[in-house]
């Protein structure tokens, strides 16, 4: 059995492995840059100089450990330099990509990089004393994130003809600008897409990105939201209690509810009670939560139908000094709803499952027995066929474990509760990537510890299932 | 004594069939189909839904189905079709005016004559079914109402079964494809009857390597700035020229020296594995995550996401019956006939193992279904100016007095839902062998 169990969980590990690249690269795939993104919510949306906005943003990027390379390793070829990761403004970076994957020559894109920097200083310097370059500028700016021929071509020429239409740039700027014709010019004579066409494995070694992360998970450090620098085990802290309150309760009432009902219609299969609870059960199964959840939004949280029975969305906005007792009925009254929203789909899930069970019990030759004996109905049906048909309630476990995790999403985010689910939907939008890595790979964990922990009650349950000697 | 009764009465029907003659597994299938009358019905429901789906442009459109003005006849519904492949184009004055506006001489509208997107001016601001209408005629009601801008609420429900019928019916054969795939390769070679040349393997593993590289790595620029069909197409070629090049290079060098010698993959183990890691991925937030990073959003997205992930449960039904299957007296008759692997598989094996393969797809088009309008009812995954089921359910939410925006969508996916969930459970039933007897 130890064995089994070490065996089991040696499999999470490629799982967990699998999940952690696709989560991360999903966030590297994603557009937009974190790092402007901090920077803007920061309040930094001030015009600053370049000299201090680069500083700023590499501040911020290192702060966030994003001037790191991304992985171990990559695969690219010849034409690109292994130090690309170092151009640490991402959109900058992601143009410089697109020109070497026309041209293929480094060396001479890098020079036409630093004449882009160049001219950029110097038109900077000049912002307060003449007017004139106020036209420039822009172009230059444009540079930076132009990679097609004819738009590099016309913005060169603009820059060059206004440049040389006023005398105070043509004397500050007109070297550079004419250096930038230049470095251009060479990038497309000296190209070699050829270099394209050689593979390459550039190896970053340990300090990047991924391991820096993947360590930090490991030793349970889940890092800090990127939006609002608060650790993400406290802000899942939070919001798994009321997440956890919310399903443990719709669990508690749909198994309450959901045995006996399942039991009993399997028991007297066919009759009246069978027939319409199993109607209802169905119908109750095929309702979609976010078109219920949206139902009792609607007509039971507003006045406009005369049935404003609910407080309205949310948890309420008592503070929290206020009496234990005030501040429970209040999270209570806000709770109904969401609660019979998780509640009733456990609840034809779960006593479907049992009838299910119960019929392929109640038909095997012991139970049949059983009643020839002569005993009576409640042990048969408890005893000896209940205890045989409890397999599928306990592999279900496995199905409600993640599902206290994530599974309500829909309902937390239409009730606007603040759980796991709103925060990994939010987390979601507002690409707060540290929240969202660790959301999913907890989940993951979850599935997988749901999955083997009804494994094991499976087999403690039924002894004829042992997982010690058979190898499948 | 319940049992009792009910054993007698099952012995009965077993006496009576015996003495029918033999059927054929389909009509017996047929046969206890027909019984479960909730499956007969859903079955008619998801014929009218797949009708509506075909059919949505003629149920619900602004252009008249036939119109004739000045004296021409003209057939807008069908030239929309021509337009819409860039065979044709409509005249200035088409353009200039609605639809609703020119003064025709005879006309047909279609039952609900507006589209998804038409938005009635004279009817803004949620128009309730039952109030006063600005409306020419009863014709051109509004009978289950509109929205804030002024659409037609039946014609974006009309255009939304199209859009759920679509996503569950791809999403789906996606799941299905792969599933299939795996599970016959799990389940027909098992652990230890798929063995290859060291030298293809390593052949295949280098390609896999280079097809990658020259199919998507050099060509990245071509990809992200050319028409992305036909350089994605270019890239597909690419692979398969790399990939059966390699192939073609194992088979020239096989039988010569060390290489040559076979190596044993266990391919059930690695499906296996491959299924764990797929069934623990948390779908709905992995889809979510994708799905909010796709900068250009389109349903396909979402069809290929769902179908990417929903394969398990078809994989597992059909490695399980291909493993009874493989040791059957009849694979092996078309194994001593010398059949190749392959067609052994494809013509032989799997059609045996496909029946219980439709209860899942069945299952997965409702889930798949509902995936969908959670997502738009969230706002995301679809295109802003498309309407669905899920969108329109979503509109309720800003507006609570138009009950009309939270029954009728929501009704639809309801039914949808219900019907495939009702057909997989028709499907259990009739293809449980222990009904049979």
């Amino acid at each position: 059995m130890l064995q089994y169990l070490l065996k089991r969980l040696l499999i999470f590990l490629p799982t967990l492995l699998v999940i952690s690249l696709l989560t991360f690269g999903l966030s590297k795939m994603a557009p937009g840059d974190p790092v402007e993104q901090r920077n803007r919510d920061m309040g930094g949306g001030l015009q600053r100089e370049l000299r201090d906005a680069d500083r700023v943003y590499r501040e911020t990027s290192e702060y966030l450990g994003l001037d790191k390379p991304v992985f171990y390793l990559s695969l690219s070829s010849e034409a690109y330099p292994d130090t690309l990761y170092r151009i640490f403004k991402r959109d900058e970076r992601e143009n410089l990509v697109k020109l070497i994957q026309q041209y293929g020559n480094w060396e001479a894109i890098s020079h036409y990089y630093h004449a882009i920097r160049k001219a950029d200083r110097g038109t900077e310097q000049l912002l307060g004393k003449t007017e004139a370059v106020r036209s420039v500028r822009p172009l230059i700016k444009q540079l930076y994130l132009a990679y097609k021929d004819e738009r590099i071509s016309s913005l060169l020429d603009k820059a060059a003809s206004q440049t040389a239409g006023d005398s105070t740039l043509q004397a500050t700027i007109g070297i550079s600008v004419a250096q930038l014709q230049e470095t251009y010019s060479q990038l497309k004579t000296q190209a070699s897409p050829g270099r394209l066409y050689i593979p390459d494995i550039k190896w970053y070694g340990f300090d990047n990105q991924y391991h820096n992360w993947i360590t930090d998970f490991l030793t349970l450090d889940f890092g800090e939201s990127f939006i609002d620098s608060r650790p993400v085990a406290d802000k899942m802290g939070d919001a798994l209690r009321w997440t956890l309150t919310m399903n443990l309760l719709a669990i508690f009432i749909a198994y309450l509810l959901s045995v006996p009902i399942g039991v009993f219609s399997a028991v007297w299969k066919d009759s009246t009670f069978d027939r319409v609870t199993t109607l209802l059960l169905f119908v109750l199964y095929s309702l979609p939560n976010f078109w219920i959840a949206t139902m009792l939004v609607v007509f039971f949280t507003t006045p406009e139908y005369g049935m404003d029975w609910f407080p309205s969305l949310g948890l309420g906005d008592l503070p929290p000094e206020a009496p234990f007792w005030q501040r429970f009925v209040e999270a209570g009254t806000h709770l109904v709803l969401p609660v019979f929203c998780l509640a009733y789909g456990a609840l034809a899930f779960i006593s479907r499952q049992v009838r299910g069970g119960m019929l392929n019990v109640i038909r095997q030759d012991y139970i049949r027995t059983a009643w020839a004996k002569g005993l009576n109905s409640q042990p048969v049906i408890w005893k000896h066929a209940f205890s045989n048909a409890l397999f599928p309630i306990i592999t279900m476990f496995a199905s409600i474990f993640p599902a206290v995790f994530a599974g309500s999403v829909v309902i937390e985010v239409i009730f606007n509760i603040p759980g796991m689910g709103k925060l990994t939907v939010d987390a979601i939008f507002q690409r707060d990537w540290p929240v969202v890595y660790t959301v999913l790979m907890l989940a993951a964990v979850l599935t997988m510890s749901g999955i083997l922990v009804a494994d094991i009650l499976y087999a403690t349950v039924d002894p004829r299932v042992s997982y010690g000697k058979d190898k499948n | 004594m319940l049992i009792g009764v009910r054993k007698e009465q099952e012995l009965a029907d077993h006496l009576s069939q015996q003495q029918a003659p033999p059927q054929s597994y389909w009509s017996i299938v047929r046969q206890q189909f027909r019984k479960n009358r909730m499956a007969v019905w859903s079955l008619r429901v998801l014929y009218l839904l797949g009708f509506i789906a075909l059919f949505a442009d003629f149920i619900a459109n602004e252009k008249p189905i036939y119109a004739k003005l000045d004296g021409e006849s003209h057939f807008p519904v069908f030239r929309s079709y021509a337009v819409g492949l860039g065979l044709d184009s409509w005249e200035a004055r088409f353009f200039q005016n609605s639809w609703h506006e020119h003064d025709y001489d005879y006309v047909i509208w279609a039952p609900i004559p507006y589209s998804a997107q038409t938005m009635d001016r004279n009817n803004r601001n949620y128009v309730a079914p039952g109030d006063e209408q600005d409306v020419p005629s009863t014709r051109f009601r509004h009978w289950i109402g509109t929205d804030q801008l002024g659409r037609d609420v039946a014609a974006g429900m009309i255009a939304g079964t199209r859009t759920a019928m679509l996503v569950g019916i791809v999403a789906m054969s996606i799941a299905a494809v792969i599933g299939i795939f795996l599970g016959a390769l799990a389940g027909y070679f098992g652990d230890e009857r798929f063995s290859i040349s060291r030298i293809r393997l390593a052949l295949n593993g280098l390609g896999a390597f280079l097809a990658y590289f020259y199919g998507f790595q050099a060509r990245s620029f071509a990809l992200s700035e050319g028409t992305f069909g036909w350089e994605i197409f270019k890239s597909l070629a690419l692979i398969a020229a790399i990939m059966s090049l390699v192939n073609l290079l194992a088979m020239w060098l096989k039988g010569k020296g060390v290489w040559s010698r076979p190596i044993t993959i266990p391919l059930d183990l690695g499906v296996m594995r491959l299924i764990e890691v797929v069934n623990s991925i948390p779908g709905l937030l992995l889809i979510l995550s994708i799905v909010a990073i796709i900068e250009e959003q389109s349903v396909f997205y979402i069809m290929a996401i769902i179908g990417l992930i929903g394969w398990t449960g078809i994989a597992r039904f059909i490695r399980a019956e291909l493993l009874r299957v493989r040791n059957l007296e009849y694979i092996e008759a078309a194994q001593a006939l010398g059949y190749s692997e392959w067609r052994i598989i494809a013509r032989h094996a799997i059609p045996n193992a496909l029946t219980p393969v439709l209860i899942t797809i069945a299952f997965g088009i409702a889930s798949a279904i509902l995936m969908e309008a959670f997502l738009s009812f969230l706002g995301i995954g679809v295109a802003a100016e498309e309407v669905t089921w899920g969108s329109l359910l979503n509109l309720a939410r800003s507006k609570f007095s138009a009950w009309w925006l939270a029954i009728f969508p929501g009704l639809a996916i309801f039914v949808t839902v219900t019907v495939f969930n009702l057909l997989g459970e028709g499907l259990t039933d009739a293809l449980d062998p222990r009904r049979k007897q």
